[in-house]
């Protein structure tokens, strides 16, 4: 969109308004995006936080290839997915993908950050596997390709969609009633 | 449904909002990391590289025609409802004159955001036929040169209901035809009669005065003619888009002809017009051939403005699209103002003039360049050619600062486009405020996402109001319903 283009040609010549009009802009979506992949409000706006900062400091070098909200959706998924696995090795949880439940999934934000009406869907996603998961998320709801994120996962696109299928089949059994409490 | 497209509609409902927590930190970020770099910053003068590698007329076209032809669009916008009396004998006498001339001398000084002073001068001289139209020959100062004059040609052709402007220096010239280009799709005839208000037709300006209050000046004597002045001051008089306007009239007390006509008033405060009709010259023999339009071989067509719904909606989507919302408001110098502010902006953000130089010294060593002469050789180079060679030669530096340029230029060429679309927006929204149309405008209220909110409004009959929805669809609605919708607006 030519006004992130904008945003980003005033951001590469230090304009604090455009940088804190692009924070304005697309916080909401970063932090429901990293809330989705990490199942918990308080370390998605650290994610959110940690991107802006690392996004302040490149000011000058920072060169936009494809759409402002997919380079800072994509940044948000690698420190998720960063955090993730500090958490993982922090907690000590086994890695074999299908047994893997998600490191917080007791915390009681897994079941309740999007509110009564999506609650179940909450619950649900906490149980996926984080891999699982983040292809979910960032396919359905910041519109990645597949091939994208196989590139950011470092896997196939084969497995990928693999993920991605296994992640809606469990999401649906668990939506259909088996949520386990 | 598949479970998939369930899936997928209950993730696109995810939604959290930011906590202020989070914002305050933040933007306590920003505020730290940029205090910091502001303190290292050079103090370097601004602009501009752009003539050492990527020259585009485009970018001083946006800035100077976005403030000065917007003024100028709505300079020669005249109405009037009321009848009036004492001048009547006089526009009886100037009706039966079948063709005439005069000369026009126009002056408008003044600042903006975006221009830093403008000393404006335009001559013309216009020839008006009933039979054949009429025709302008202007002389002006070019609003992108440093006091150079420019020539352009201007005609209204009624029989071919069309309109013709020519730019020699440009070489280019815009049509528009009458038909089907109003706002509120009235027939081609009433589009003409707009056309001769526009233009400054003595005819409807002596309508306007005598639409007006109006004091008789008594008698006085010019180029040894007994004229009769009549001077008017009624912020009334052209619709209201005019302020302080002192005009003066003087007609010949024994042929009772318009003799010179004296125009002062305001437009936002800031630009001051000055406009003297002289030399009038009544029912002069005109020839056919004056009234035809020669459009030089090799001369582009460029698109003219549209005082039309779809050319404001256009104007709106293009505001919004660059500046990231709609103008706070629509009339033209409040349009323009904002519109340079934002351009005044963007160009002082430029990459300093130092380090332009630095630059052009290394790409003349890149490319082994002598004298400027070689440079301009460089400039004649198709634009992605061009670039592609400096880009090979650079060091990644300079490439940094290449994609900086280009970037730029990709957003001025999309500026220079909305010039245009804003002019039509802005004369499509004086054509309502003269036509009285009861136009209310949202802009400071009302976001693109506003899919249901009223951004633009105006009254089409007594049951009905055309609106222009924040998502910039149009619909009609009942005066019911619109009430109904303005409800919702914040206050």
């Amino acid at each position: 969109m030519l006004e992130d283009k904008l945003l980003v040609w005033k951001f590469n010549r230090g304009s604090k308004d455009a940088l804190r009009h692009i924070y304005e802009k697309y916080k909401d979506d970063l932090v429901t995006l990293a809330a989705a992949l990490l199942t918990d409000v308080s370390s998605a706006e650290d994610v959110v936080h940690d991107v802006f900062v690392c996004f302040i400091r490149h000011s000058e070098k920072f060169r936009l290839t494809g759409t402002l909200k997919g380079y800072l959706a994509t940044c948000v998924a690698n420190n998720a997915r960063n955090r993730n696995k500090a958490r993982q090795k922090h907690t000590s949880y086994g890695l074999d993908e299908a047994d893997v439940v998600s490191a917080n999934s007791n915390s009681p934000n897994a079941t309740a950050i999007f509110g009564e009406e999506l609650r179940q869907l909450g619950l649900a996603l906490a149980q996926l596997p984080y891999e699982q998961r983040e292809v979910l998320i960032l396919h359905l709801y910041s519109g990645m390709r597949f091939r994208a994120i196989a590139g950011q996962q470092g896997v196939s696109i084969n497995t990928v969609q693999g993920r991605y299928r296994y992640a809606v089949d469990k999401l649906r059994s668990m939506l259909n009633g088996e949520v386990r409490k | 449904m598949r479970p998939t497209d369930n899936i997928n509609r209950l993730i696109k409902k995810l939604k959290l909002k930011a906590s202020a927590s989070l914002d305050r930190r933040v933007h306590n970020d920003i505020d730290i990391a940029l205090a910091e770099s502001e303190k290292t910053e050079s103090a370097h003068s601004k602009p501009n590289i752009w003539r050492i590698v990527m020259k585009n007329p485009v970018v001083k076209i946006a800035v100077a025609a976005a403030v000065v032809l917007v003024c100028l669009a709505g300079l020669h916008l005249w109405t009037g409802t009321k009848s009036g009396v004492a001048l009547a004998d006089v526009l009886a006498k100037v009706e039966q004159v079948q063709a005439f001339m005069y000369k026009m001398k126009t002056v408008m000084t003044g600042a903006m955001p975006g221009i830093p002073s403008m000393n404006r001068e335009m001559d013309c001289t216009i020839t008006t036929s009933n039979t054949y139209g009429t025709r302008w020959d202007i002389t002006m100062t070019d609003p992108n040169g440093h006091g150079d004059k420019i020539t352009e040609q201007f005609y209204v052709l009624p029989n071919r209901k069309v309109q013709i402007q020519i730019m020699p220096e440009q070489k280019k010239y815009m049509q528009m035809e009458f038909d089907g280009n109003c706002s509120t799709k009235q027939s081609s005839d009433d589009m003409l009669a707009k056309m001769k208000k526009q233009n400054n037709d003595p005819r409807e300006m002596i309508k306007q005065i005598m639409n007006c209050k109006y004091t008789d000046l008594g008698r006085s004597e010019i180029d040894g003619i007994k004229v009769e002045g009549f001077r008017m001051t009624d912020p009334a008089f052209g619709g209201g888009v005019m302020e302080d306007a002192n005009i003066v009239l003087w007609v010949d007390a024994e042929k009772w002809l318009p003799v010179r006509m004296e125009m002062d008033f305001k437009m936002g405060k800031q630009i001051q017009i000055s406009s003297v009709i002289y030399d009038c010259q009544w029912d002069v023999s005109v020839d056919a051939n004056e009234f035809e339009p020669i459009i030089p071989e090799g001369f582009t067509s460029i698109k003219a403005p549209s005082s039309t719904e779809d050319g404001a909606i256009e104007g709106l989507k293009s505001f919004a699209d660059i500046l990231g919302h709609y103008p706070k408001k629509l009339n033209i110098m409040d349009l323009a103002q904002e519109l340079a502010a934002f351009l005044q902006e963007f160009a002082a953000t430029d990459i300093n003039t130092g380090e332009a130089l630095q630059l052009s010294e290394k790409i003349k060593a890149a490319f082994k360049l002598k004298d400027e002469e070689e440079l301009k050789e460089l400039d004649k180079l198709p634009e992605e050619e061009k670039i592609k060679k400096i880009m090979e030669m650079l060091p990644e530096e300079e490439k940094v600062k290449i994609n900086k340029i280009m970037e730029k230029k990709k957003i001025m060429e999309k500026i220079g486009d909305m010039t245009r679309q804003i002019q039509s927006l802005g004369r499509f929204y004086m054509t309502l405020v003269q036509e009285k149309k009861e136009p209310a405008y949202y802009g400071e209220s009302v976001t693109p996402a506003d899919t249901d909110k009223v951004l633009l409004r105006w009254k089409t009959s007594d049951s009905e109001y055309r609106v222009i929805f924040g998502d910039l669809h149009a619909e009609t609605v009942t005066p019911e319903k619109l009430a109904e919708l303005e409800a919702t607006l914040p206050k």
